[in-house]
């Protein structure tokens, strides 16, 4: 392709790979996956927002690319190709997915402004589809109430303000805007087997909320919130298309490089035809990933339909791929130092993030069940 | 795309109506079981009916009677498809593998003799494999030897799809026996006419008898009938078939994508216990998994007919579009056969001239080994691809 819109995304993927590979040695430390100290993590975070990442799809006006999701896509791959930690699934996908959703409101746009310049981490407690919010909204004397407590929230030890997406008796559910030092506001950090990513429990306890921190969704709410979660699991899946390739062609040159019965791994068939299969299913991957790419960035009515399908395949692909690299790594692959174990630790939460992929094909099948195919 | 989406709807509707008029109502039951001379001649018919309309062969550049954009094809082969319109299954060497051939490395004389006369119905089929060269084919032994006017080859070629009823073959012969083996090699055209070739079919797995072999002693092939330099047949077949396997996958992938809507109809039909497959939700499971599998894989053969036209497909794309179809074809019949229960065993032919999956899907299954094992064994194409798609280093070679 060579119109504009892929040149652009193209110089962004070259400039996003030189600028992790040359962060990459800070945030690693003493070995993978474990050195991830605070200094190196907010030289990344500035970094990303001096490159213009987390504003990506925030208007001109703010200080913003006004790009698409298409844009936000390929930073998502490379984030995922590095395995770099920082809150930008939480930032720049659910916060400004989540700030985008919802209509003008007072300080909307100063939020969007400080994502954009790096100022401000946000989480998003996004909630399931088809499931109630986790958090309630109440009418209380001081305009309102918010209760309520969600685990494994993306990003949030790292956030300065959280969202939540907080159901009303009677009422369609609203976007409340908390900052995180707000009386009766606790972020519990949630450690979890990969180091990379930070994840935390969010509770609010009978938190009051002025009504200019409740913010309406605009359009059909369900709609809205369903897109929102459909970007999490995009983002994650982005993430880990990134992983897989990475994975692959860390197998590579190690099956060319490694010697065994006088000749390197990677001329036994039983190891080449294991990456050849690597290769086929990070292919149909990376179809799937550009269809449902397409379909979010436009707003095209499919995009749940796109979104499950690439989240179903390329998550649990990338998964095989990096147990298929452990295990053609060897004894050197099960080691700490190799790094391949967090390959595969954040992999396997990205499967386990945004919808597994068994609720992922349950949300296709109904539509084969309803004849809409 | 820059091509207007209403353009592309009214070509459906056009392709759309040419099927509703001229695909042949319960052609399925008629041509199920039919002896081989009715079924050449509801292929020829149904070629001359495509061709007429510029169906039959929309891949091909316009300068030949082609000239359709890939977004056209795809139109075409999803209208076809829907329409359960019967497939060229005869012509299907001669429009994909020789055409492909002839425009990539032929001469002009070889295009102006063939290309026409292959929309006007010739028959083509190929002569590669031998029964001491299948997946190591550069060890072949057919040999050409050189005469005044030409080349004599004398040797045997096995698994010559349709070489009963071909007009013409495309030959790998030895022309260096003393060359390293895919130094050796020239690519001729053969007149299936030619003295000295006797053709005997072999029955397959499926029980159908499609393959031949083809012996040929002393059979006389003229200077202009080699095609790309001497020697150099290897270079010229690899080139020319890598990419055209890319080509076809362009319409088996939509007739795959028309095969699972019957697999979704038939789990939606009640088993002998009452029970709907659909209704249970394992079987919703694997169904999914294949819509999703299957959506992949007609993005990826779009975009490396794409690749191709624009003379930039990688080194394996062909073997990564041909690895995925025929192994999701093959798990896609097996899924087929278990959801058809033992009904589908008692269906003891499947309709000639149907895509891959027929809706007969025991005999769609045994017949689905016929994607994973010719044109190069999805094994070789697994090695293809680790060491021109990854460059990984190859197997050392056996002395001898």
């Amino acid at each position: 392709m060579t119109s504009p819109e892929a040149d652009v995304r193209r110089e962004l993927r070259l400039v996003a790979r030189q600028a992790l590979v040359a962060a990459r040695p800070h945030w690693r430390g003493d070995g993978p996956a474990t050195g991830l100290d605070e200094q190196a993590r907010a030289r990344l975070w500035a970094q990303m927002a001096e490159l213009g990442w987390l504003g990506l799809e925030v208007p001109e006006a703010l200080g913003g690319a006004a790009a698409s999701f298409g844009e936000v896509a390929v930073v998502l791959e490379e984030l995922g190709r590095a395995m770099a930690p920082g809150a930008f699934v939480g930032t720049a996908v659910l916060g400004v997915g989540a700030l985008g959703a919802v209509g003008p409101a007072a300080g909307r746009d100063a939020l969007l402004r400080d994502v954009a310049a790096g100022e401000s981490v946000l989480a998003v407690a996004t909630g399931e589809p088809e499931t109630a919010p986790a958090f309630v909204l109440e009418p209380a004397r001081r305009q309102y109430r918010v209760r309520g407590r969600a685990a494994f929230v993306v990003d949030a030890p790292d956030a300065d303000r959280l969202l939540l997406v907080a159901g009303r008796a009677g009422s369609d559910p609203a976007l409340v805007v908390l900052d995180r030092h707000q009386p009766g506001v606790a972020v519990e950090d949630q450690p979890v087997l990969d180091a990379t990513r930070r994840l935390g429990t969010v509770v609010a306890e009978e938190v009051d909320v002025a009504e200019s921190a409740v913010w309406q969704f605009e359009g059909k709410v369900t709609d809205a919130v369903n897109r929102l979660h459909d970007r999490g699991a995009l983002a994650v899946t982005l993430d880990s298309l990134g992983i897989a390739e990475a994975m692959l062609e860390a197998t590579v040159a190690y099956a060319c490089e490694r010697r065994q019965f006088g000749r390197p791994i990677g001329s036994f068939q039983a190891v080449k035809h294991a990456c050849a299969d690597m290769l086929v299913t990070i292919t149909l991957s990376r179809e799937l990933c550009t269809l449902a790419v397409d379909d979010l960035a436009s707003g095209a009515p499919g995009a749940t339909t796109s979104v499950s399908r690439a989240k179903s395949h390329a998550v649990a692909a990338a998964v095989e791929v990096a147990g298929k690299s452990m295990q053609l790594h060897g004894g050197y692959g099960y080691t700490w130092e190799s790094g391949i174990h967090a390959a595969l630790k954040r992999t396997a939460l990205n499967r386990s993030l945004f919808g597994s992929g068994r609720s992922h094909r349950a949300r296709l099948a109904a539509r084969l069940t309803t004849g809409l195919l | 795309m820059q091509v207007p989406q209403s353009d592309y709807d009214d070509f459906r509707l056009a392709v759309r109506d040419w099927c509703r008029s001229n695909v042949p109502s319960g052609w399925r039951e008629a041509q199920t079981g039919v002896p081989d001379e009715e079924f050449v001649a509801f292929q020829r018919w149904w070629f001359d009916c495509l061709q007429r309309e510029g169906y039959a062969a929309p891949h091909w550049p316009a300068q030949w009677g082609g000239g359709m954009s890939v977004a056209e094809q795809i139109v075409l082969y999803q209208e076809l498809a829907a329409a359960d319109a019967p497939r060229l299954v005869l012509a299907f060497v001669a429009l994909h593998h020789a055409a492909a051939t002839l425009l990539a490395a032929g001469t002009d004389a070889q295009r102006a003799r063939h290309l026409p006369a292959i929309l006007a119905g010739e028959i083509w089929c190929q002569g590669f494999s031998e029964p001491e060269a299948g997946s190591d084919l550069a060890s072949l032994q057919t040999a050409a030897r050189r005469t005044e006017s030409g080349w004599a080859v004398t040797g045997q070629k096995v698994w010559a799809s349709g070489a009963l009823h071909a007009d013409w073959c495309l030959l790998l012969a030895r022309t260096d026996p003393d060359a390293p083996k895919r130094a050796g090699i020239s690519y001729f055209l053969m007149d299936m006419r030619s003295r000295g070739l006797d053709v005997r079919p072999i029955r397959q797995a499926t029980g159908e008898a499609h393959f031949c072999e083809i012996f040929l002693q002393e059979v006389e092939i003229p200077e202009e009938n080699l095609v790309g330099p001497e020697h150099a047949g290897w270079q010229v077949a690899q080139e020319t078939l890598a990419a055209e396997r890319g080509m076809t996958m362009l319409e088996l992938s939509e007739r795959l994508q028309n095969g699972f809507r019957w697999l979704v109809a038939r789990c939606g039909r009640p088993g002998a216990d009452g029970v709907r497959p659909i209704d249970d939700a394992a079987v919703q499971d694997r169904l999914v998994t294949l819509e999703t599998e299957l959506t992949g894989l007609r993005a990826l053969a779009r975009r490396v007919v794409e690749h191709v036209e624009a003379g930039r497909a990688g080194p394996a794309d062909a073997s990564i579009v041909k690895l995925a179809y025929s192994e999701l074809l093959q798990r896609m019949t097996d899924f087929g056969t278990e959801i058809a229960g033992v009904g589908t065993h008692a269906e003891l032919r499947k309709p000639l001239s149907s895509g891959w999956e027929s809706g007969v899907w025991a005999l769609d299954f045994i017949s689905s080994w016929e994607w994973t094992i010719p044109g190069g064994t999805s094994e070789i194409q697994r090695t293809i691809i680790g060491e021109r798609g990854l460059g990984l280093p190859r197997e050392p070679r056996v002395a001898g």
